[in-house]
């Protein structure tokens, strides 16, 4: 019985080796960045976001809406950009964060824990990518769920402290290696808020328009991000200065 | 005081200006803004100098408006290298007629130089660490811990700045039309030459400043911010200035209030913090400094003893009337010192916050250890789309010797409904 279940093993082993998936790190590498493909596409870039929360019961709660400057080495510049937080910045540079309140014309440190996290929280708005804060593991093969056709889920740990979410269970089609859903948890190893990426073109993807955010943590509301607009932009070093913040470039 | 209406309308005629040019190209400009209401009502104090004045000569000397209400409309208007905040504001006393102002807030424009960019103008330049006391924001010097925060004015000023990726430096000419002999009444109003140099070491910022004032001469300041975990922020500030703006009791006529800004000798002020976030957006900050420009205990005690001296006159029986009048003025000029940005030299402050969905909940507390006198604010706000409603108490507290129990007011109510678009 001993030796038939070893061999049983050692053939599921060889199966689990030979599978494209189940190689090494790399192999998470180039799935995270054929995923991160149709959420950022390459190179530096300016997104424009459009934020919906809605209630419970589907009715709207509250729009936002915020422009993007995403740069290399986890630099990002959010600019908040509706009449409620007009004027509000927020930098992010690696681990570090910085917050710009209108009016005050003061950058101030804030720590990881005073980023957003309510309902889109900064990290959701301004994280375009997973293959530079994320390692992990190919779980398997698994149904996509809602969306027809079969997903390989991958289990993520984040590599860097500063990431909104440090466990992120994500699903990805396996054709295309589009991202089709995903379980975000906190540190604190509780589910925060499960995420479904809505394609531009469902039989040939080239790009998320939509992430859709359903909270599990503590409100249940949902919150639609809407990527409005995306296009190469390279900002200069001088912007990603946290003293910058007070300064207001034409954005034209 | 002639020289500031002048200044004011020569302000708003560019404003106006500016703002008819960035109509012109309404196009490509920005423009965004907020309707503010707010009323407040105070709680006169039964006790202190001014309610004793107010006994003395009611028909002479006035207590604080029991309400006051206010509408505002800042308009902000961004285009190319302009930027212009314009304040339009209708305050009404309770009991007493409108009065309506237009001030501009902000009105600069910039421009870049190779790595130096530069701005002219009126503008708001907010520097140093702290929340409730910031001894290196040697710029704008803003007023702190107010019941609902608002743009504040911009100084007049020149400024250079140059960045790179980790480093900051920023020269700073404020109130350059100031050429006044005698000191200014507040020390952020004189001319002045500042620079601050800007260092990002990872977690911790690095912040050094230098200024020079054309009265209080050279002042040098540090200050750092550190996130030393997830949840913890640090931060300190220090500054020691040559010489400093103070409350003196120099005046000795009958008929004149006897207090006058004078200078002081060298000064430090120092601040230490701490703000702690957690998951749920609870926040806990707690702050420590000390103020060497306020008016230190000794001299307190001799304000006390002439408040004592002043009462103990007036309470004689038969006085005539120019002498009542006269006590009652002193009496009310007693006041002028408790005015300053900090009454007592040492500090404590705290306050705790937390954020559920659309709701702030906020209460702190600032405690004077000299003579235990506590100021303590509860607010509660709720922020929509546009709507953002602020209910706000503070209560001005302590034992009857604290400078506290001397202020005008003992209770203030604040409610405030501001749209933005």
């Amino acid at each position: 019985m001993y030796s038939q279940h070893s061999h049983i093993g050692l053939a599921l082993l060889a199966c689990l080796t030979s599978a494209p998936w189940a190689h090494a790190a790399d192999t998470v590498d180039s799935l995270l960045q054929a995923a991160d493909r149709y959420r950022s596409g390459p190179g530096k870039l300016q997104v424009d976001t459009q934020v919906t929360v809605f209630n419970r019961d589907g009715s709207p709660d509250k729009e936002r809406r915020y422009t993007v400057f995403v740069q290399e080495q986890q630099r990002s510049l959010v600019l908040m950009r509706s009449p409620a937080e007009h004027g509000q910045k927020v930098l992010m540079l690696g681990d570090d964060f910085w917050l710009l309140l209108p009016g005050s014309q003061r950058p101030v440190r804030i720590t990881p824990s005073q980023k957003l996290l309510g309902d889109a929280s900064t990290g959701d708005i301004a994280t375009m990518s997973w293959s530079q804060d994320y390692g992990g593991t190919v779980v398997g093969e698994e149904p996509c769920g809602d969306t027809p056709g079969t997903c390989l889920r991958l289990s993520l740990q984040a590599q860097r402290k500063g990431v909104t979410y440090q466990h992120i269970e994500l699903w990805i089609g396996k054709t295309r290696k589009e991202p089709v859903k995903a379980d975000l948890y906190v540190q604190s190893e509780k589910l925060a808020k499960q995420a479904i990426f809505l394609m531009d073109n469902a039989k040939a993807p080239t790009q998320v328009t939509d992430m859709v955010l359903r909270d599990r943590l503590s409100n249940h509301k949902e919150t639609r991000v809407r990527y409005v607009s995306r296009q190469t932009r390279a900002v200069p070093d001088a912007w990603l200065n946290p003293m910058f913040l007070a300064r207001n470039p034409s954005l034209e | 005081m002639h020289r500031t209406h002048v200044s004011h309308r020569w302000w708003a005629r560019v404003a106006g200006a500016a703002l008819l040019m960035a109509s012109a190209h309404v196009h490509a400009a920005e423009f965004s803004g907020q309707w503010r209401l707010t009323h407040q009502a105070i709680d006169t104090n039964p006790q202190g100098p001014l309610a004793a004045a107010h006994a003395l000569r009611s028909d002479l000397i006035d207590l604080p408006a029991a309400g006051t209400s206010v509408v505002e409309a800042e308009l902000q208007a961004h285009w190319r290298f302009l930027q212009a905040n314009v304040l339009l504001t209708s305050t009404t006393p309770h009991g007493m007629a409108t009065h309506t102002q237009a001030q501009v807030q902000e009105l600069f424009a910039n421009a870049d130089a190779g790595d130096w960019q530069f701005s002219i103008g009126r503008k708001v330049v907010s520097w140093d660490v702290g929340y409730g006391f910031r001894p290196n924001d040697v710029v704008q010097q803003e007023t702190r811990r107010t019941l609902l925060a608002v743009t504040p004015q911009g100084r007049p000023l020149l400024q250079a700045e140059t960045f790179d990726a980790d480093t900051a430096t920023s020269i700073v000419w404020v109130n350059p039309q100031s050429h006044q002999d005698a000191p200014p009444t507040l020390s952020g109003d004189e001319a002045a030459l500042a620079v601050r140099w800007y260092q990002r070491s990872g977690a911790r910022d690095d912040h050094l400043f230098a200024r020079w004032g054309q009265h209080t001469r050279a002042s040098l300041g540090a200050a750092v911010a550190w996130v030393a975990t997830d949840e913890l922020e640090l931060h300190a500030s220090a500054r020691w200035s040559q010489r400093h703006l103070t409350w003196q009791p120099t005046g000795t006529a009958p008929a004149e209030n006897p207090w006058h800004i004078g200078m002081g000798g060298s000064a430090t002020q120092w601040l230490v913090g701490a703000h702690w976030t957690g998951a749920q957006q609870q926040g806990l900050m707690v702050e420590w400094w000390h103020d060497g420009t306020a008016m230190a205990d000794r001299d307190w005690d001799h304000w006390r003893q002439r408040n004592t001296a002043l009462q103990q006159a007036a309470a004689q029986p038969g006085l005539p009337d120019a002498l009542r009048s006269g006590l009652a003025g002193q009496l009310a000029w007693q006041t002028t010192p408790l005015g300053g940005s900090s009454l007592r030299r040492n500090n404590v402050f705290v306050r705790a916050s937390w954020q559920y969905e659309a709701w702030q909940l906020a209460w702190d507390t600032l405690y004077m250890p000299a003579d235990h006198g506590q100021i303590g604010t509860v607010s509660a706000q709720w922020q929509a789309d546009q709507w953002r409603l602020t209910l706000a108490w503070r209560r001005l507290g302590g034992p009857q010797q604290a400078l506290t129990s001397a202020l005008p007011s003992r209770h203030t109510w604040l409610f405030a409904a501001v749209w933005a678009f």
